[in-house]
């Protein structure tokens, strides 16, 4: 992996997704009245400062392993120990597999989304049989319609295909 | 006074109230297991229910349900990260650690066991409290509001000693989440992207589904294998030591049951902010502060104490005032007003007896729960066990739809679904996930206090040193990032071994 400063690059990544993060919302802030933005532009700023010292103290710097040894010990410490590693492909597929039921569940409602992502998650990534994959999806489904739409009367969401909002 | 506590222990002890009693435990365990319900959710669903009861049956229901609906969120909390209830989160930190070794009986055993001497340390000192409780919580105006979050905010980012300097970025994150929606000081709405939905805010029971259940799913199915790493490793049978260790670290529930007691008789400050503080308090007073978010039990005992005291103490405003000290509490002030019972000064004369018969249904809920918890150990911690691909999609289903359930709005699943990523990116890179929690729930409230204090004192800062509590306050909050500053120096002066790594600096 491409490094900078001694650091792999993608141990960088969630600090700048922070700060460009906090930049919009700073902009964001300054549209607003001055008493509206006061106290979120204060916090916004003072992230702008932690930020920076975070990125630095991640670099394999002098100024970064004192950072560190100052601010993060424990996290230095646990960098030293031998962490388990995930492909990136691996981590992108068990979120995409989240984003895909939570779409799913706006898109097709609950009662649908439900035992087609159990059902799926079970056989496909599983790879338990057909009949196990079912029982699962049909078991969880019905336990979900018992509880929600049978005993709290709730009116389970249909889906914006099927006539939600 | 003792023959009032005796009438409304007669008034609780009798067949059919115990009844309820029971049956009211039984829902709370169920609500407080899964995530998205809770208290508020039970307590709305029986209000109808209670309307053909007379006053005490009424009172052993609900107090049955918020008796037991904190043992509910512990159990779901240590087994799968999945806090039942928003204050449960705290326990996840060192219950669900402690699960991942096969040592779920031993969390859960101390999650009881806290949960009842928390709940009797509460209902005693409520006893002793309640008649003078009008003066105490007139104490506590704005400023003081401001100053009691900033002070929550600063004893949390303090905790994450290890990590300071990535804590107090989720903190800031977190209260830069806190700030989307209306402001209800100046009239702006603001950061909602021009969605309707985030008016109201990032809504916290979704965000916290998210942070915990679903971002340890998201870990599980990538790690595959089982909650628990090794399953001949789930040790059972450990559960009676779980209780004693409570009994052990007595001084930890002790300061869990008066941190309880103390936040939660204040009105709108919540169960989360009593069992995040009681947590953090007791990683700053550890001699082993490292040990924590790893699998301490002082982990899970110090917010089970402080949950179940707050209980008790959250009855003070909503019934001396008729301010709800939150949801749950809100729901409870209308089942009073259902019975002819006007929450207010007069309630604590005119309805004596039904208000100690609540205080002693809400803590016998409290150790019977427990018990129930711990007679159902074994199958539970057996859930540990559940292969990853039955698991994940179980738990995600349930997390996402529970999350739907809260207020029936499709838009809390998006929110779930983000947090989620959010919350599985921290266990990666190494952000702690405490202090954004806090920071959600004390972020808007710190600023419409602020606004209000400078309101009061025509923009004067002064206002928040004339004011004793204000002072008192400011004085913890200078004090506490010096603490640990002052115990290294005191360690390196004892020379009692080496100094921990959060000392150094």
């Amino acid at each position: 992996m491409r490094r900078a400063f001694g650091t792999p690059i993608g141990d960088y990544l969630p600090a700048f997704g922070l700060a460009l993060v906090t930049a919009l919302y700073l902009a964001a802030a300054y549209r607003y009245p001055p008493d509206a933005r006061e106290i979120p532009a204060d916090v916004a700023w003072t992230m702008l400062g932690l930020i920076a010292l975070d990125l630095v103290s991640r670099t394999h710097t002098g100024l970064g392993r004192a950072l560190m040894r100052w601010f993060n010990p424990a996290a230095d410490r646990e960098d030293a120990e031998a962490k388990p590693h995930y492909t990136a492909g691996r981590q992108i597929i068990a979120v995409l597999w989240l984003m895909g039921f939570a779409a799913a569940l706006n898109l097709i409602g609950i009662l649908y989304a439900v035992p087609l992502y159990v059902l799926a998650f079970t056989r496909l990534r599983g790879g338990r049989t057909w009949r196990a994959s079912i029982a699962v999806a049909c078991g969880t489904t019905l336990f979900l319609w018992l509880l929600f739409a049978f005993l709290l009367r709730l009116e389970l969401y249909p889906g914006a295909l099927i006539g939600g909002r | 006074m003792l023959d009032v506590w005796l009438s409304g222990l007669q008034g609780i002890l009798q067949v059919r109230e115990l009844l309820f009693l029971a049956l009211g435990m039984v829902i709370g365990l169920l609500f407080g297991a899964i995530p998205g319900l809770g208290g508020s959710t039970a307590l709305a669903l029986l209000m109808p229910f209670t309307y053909g009861l007379e006053s005490f049956a009424a009172l052993a229901l609900s107090g049955g349900v918020m008796g037991a609906v904190p043992m509910g969120g512990s159990i779901s909390a240590i087994l799968l990260n999945a806090p039942g209830t928003a204050p449960s989160a705290a326990t996840c930190l060192d219950g669900y650690p402690l699960a991942r070794q096969g040592k779920a009986g031993l969390a859960i055993g101390a999650a009881a066991s806290a949960n009842s001497v928390g709940g009797i340390i509460g209902t005693v000192t409520v006893l002793a409290v309640l008649p003078i409780a009008k003066r105490l919580v007139l104490l506590f105006g704005p400023p003081e509001f401001f100053l009691l979050a900033v002070l929550g905010l600063v004893v949390v980012a303090t905790t994450s000693r290890g990590k300071l300097l990535r804590g107090l970025i989720t903190g800031g994150f977190g209260l830069m989440v806190a700030f989307i929606g209306y402001d209800d000081i100046t009239g702006d709405v603001r950061f909602t992207l021009g969605i309707p939905y985030l008016w109201d805010g990032v809504h916290l029971v979704p965000a916290l589904i998210g942070l915990f259940a679903v971002a340890e799913m998201i870990d599980l199915s990538i790690r595959g294998g089982s909650v628990a790493r090794e399953a001949g490793n789930v040790r059972i049978t450990r559960t009676l030591s779980g209780v004693l260790a409570t009994f052990r670290h007595w001084r930890t529930v002790l300061r869990g049951s008066i941190i309880g007691t103390v936040v939660g008789a204040i009105p709108g400050v919540g169960g989360v902010v009593a069992s995040f503080l009681s947590y953090s308090l007791t990683v700053q007073a550890s001699r082993d502060p490292e040990s924590f978010g790893k699998g301490n039990i002082e982990g899970v005992i110090a917010p089970e104490a402080a949950i179940n005291a707050k209980d008790g103490s959250a009855l003070i405003p909503t019934l001396a005032f008729g301010i709800p000290g939150g949801a749950e509490m809100a729901v409870f002030l209308g089942i009073l007003v259902l019975h002819g019972m006007q929450p207010g000064p007069m309630m604590l004369i005119q309805h004596q007896p039904e208000i100690y018969g609540l205080i002693w249904a809400l803590t016998a809920a409290c150790i019977l729960a427990s018990f129930i918890g711990l007679l159902f150990v074994r199958p539970l911690a057996l859930v540990t066990l559940v292969p990853a691909e039955i698991l994940v999609p179980v738990i995600t289903c349930i997390a996402l739809v529970g999350s739907f359930a809260v207020d029936a709005s499709i838009e809390n699943t998006v929110v779930t679904a983000v947090f989620g990523v959010l919350g599985y990116i921290m266990i990666r890179f190494d952000y702690p996930r405490l202090t954004i929690v806090i920071a959600l729930v004390l972020g808007a409230t710190a600023e419409r206090n602020f606004h209000q204090a400078m309101l009061m004192a025509d923009g004067s800062w002064s206002i928040f040193v004339t004011r004793t509590i204000s002072l008192i306050l400011l004085a913890g909050i200078a004090a506490l990032p010096c603490l640990p500053i002052l115990r290294a120096r005191l360690r390196r002066g004892r020379g009692s071994g080496p100094v921990s790594a959060g000392d150094q600096r």
